[in-house]
């Protein structure tokens, strides 16, 4: 990726940030609200492909990390996963609709993402969560990902300098989308 | 560029990414980066505080005011019977005077900290958790008024959170509902043995460990921090009531669940007990 793109990425997360820990954060269903940050690693993976989707995760989980204090690395690990296997299967050749694709993406993404999150806090040591919250938390953070998939998507690719959605799937196919 | 050197070249990515994950892990699990990572997220939070505080003065108006327009009618009702129960509290607390003369003298010869005697610092709440795993909020004093790791915050009627990392400005404090806390109570019985309380994540009820048969918890009793065991919180803060009881294994054991009576529902602020734990 060019300086330039980076610099935008790098803008896109600092609003993101802002808008996660300044709003997002306030709107709690069932103990659960809405998670930017997994969405932005998905979206990475989805405009970017998965090689460029994967870094740009990375530093989207470890931006993160610095909000939380959950084990440093855990959020950007998972989001390496998830934007690396996001990218990976929006690559895969056949044609589809590109919303309805997205969307049932940002769902998939959304609920592997926040399994990883758990399983591997798990496996190092990290209190679990009642399955019942943890039923919430799939749930808010999938639908409001669906939600928001498609204008994150076209930010993203605003970011990462990719054409119109017409393109999208062709440019990402080779895993080198960006210029 | 080839399929396969291209598909090469996106695994060696993932495996680099992934193996600096992992690495991050370790480092802060390990300790040897504890710190400095630590300072980071600190100044990382200093950073966020002023827009958050913006923010949180912007929205919460509005969503008071979409609240109140909404619940009017029960607000109205709420008040008062907030009004009543008030006015019964102080009733309570001039009869309860000479008792809490009598514990104070009580804690003071057996060198306990008593709650009423600790400093305090007002602080505001500026947001709420980031991540959906942990339950924790954010409030707006830091180690610069005196804020420090492990002080306890309450709100309203008792016990809400522990501080859990405290920055220049700001300071992460962790609820006693999140799993992964555990302090120790002691029920309202006389003469009752301490035992643990285990947060159980948001919204559920507190689970008390450590009870015996001879003990006879009943659904109401008040649960208070124990103040000992080598416990990091002060003796005498409410933390909940008990709201259930479960025999199992024979009548042995009890399980017992605890309402917490600290809400932050609605709470702009709470009280740091600024009480460090005796070494």
């Amino acid at each position: 990726m060019t300086p330039r793109a980076w610099s935008r990425v790098a803008l896109l997360i600092v609003v993101t940030v802002i808008v996660q820990v300044g709003v997002i954060n306030g709107l709690v269903l069932e103990g659960a609200h809405p998670d930017l940050f997994l969405l932005v690693a998905i979206v990475a993976g989805l405009t970017a492909g998965p090689q460029r989707g994967a870094m740009i995760g990375f530093v989207v989980g470890l931006v993160a990390d610095l909000f939380v204090l959950t084990p440093f690395g855990l959020s950007s690990l998972v989001f390496v996963l998830v934007a690396f296997g996001v990218g990976a299967t929006a690559s895969l050749p056949g044609g589809r609709a590109p919303n309805s694709f997205r969307i049932t993406i940002a769902v998939a993404g959304s609920i592997a993402g926040t399994l990883l999150f758990t399983g591997i806090g798990a496996l190092i040591g990290q209190p679990h969560l009642p399955r019942a919250q943890l039923f919430s938390v799939l749930a808010v953070v999938a639908i409001a990902n669906a939600v928001l998939v498609i204008p994150a998507g076209s930010l993203m690719s605003w970011a990462v300098n990719i054409g119109p959605a017409s393109r999208d799937l062709a440019a990402v196919r080779g895993g080198s989308a960006v210029r | 560029m080839s399929t396969t050197r291209r598909n090469t070249s996106q695994r060696l990515t993932l495996v680099i990414l992934v193996l600096a994950s992992i690495t991050a892990i370790t480092l802060d699990y390990r300790g040897q980066a504890s710190s400095g990572i630590t300072s980071v997220r600190n100044a990382a939070r200093d950073v966020l505080s002023p827009v958050q505080r913006v923010l949180s003065d912007v929205l919460r108006p509005i969503g008071d005011f979409f609240s109140g327009a909404v619940n009017y009618g029960s607000a109205v009702s709420q008040n008062q019977q907030l009004r009543s129960q008030l006015g019964a509290l102080r009733r309570e607390a001039l009869q309860n005077q000479t008792a809490e003369h009598q514990l104070q003298q009580i804690l003071n010869a057996e060198h306990l900290p008593y709650v009423q005697n600790l400093p305090t610092l007002l602080a505001g709440v500026i947001a709420g958790s980031t991540s959906n795993f942990q339950d924790t909020f954010e409030i707006d004093r830091g180690k610069g008024s005196g804020v420090g790791v492990g002080m306890p915050v309450v709100a309203g009627a008792g016990l809400v959170g522990i501080v859990l990392s405290a920055g220049p400005s700001t300071s992460v404090v962790q609820t006693i509902t999140d799993p992964g806390v555990v302090i120790g109570v002691r029920l309202d019985a006389p003469r009752a043995l301490p035992v643990e309380a285990e947060g159980r994540g948001t919204g559920y009820p507190l689970e008390l460990s450590g009870v015996t048969a001879n003990m006879s918890p009943y659904k109401g009793e008040l649960v208070y921090t124990s103040g000992v065991m080598g416990d990091s919180l002060p003796a005498g803060l409410p933390v909940g009531t008990v709201s259930s009881v479960h025999y199992s294994g024979g009548l042995l054991t009890k399980t017992v669940q605890v309402a917490p009576v600290a809400s932050l529902q609605g709470v702009g602020y709470v009280t740091v007990l600024q009480w460090f734990p005796t070494p």
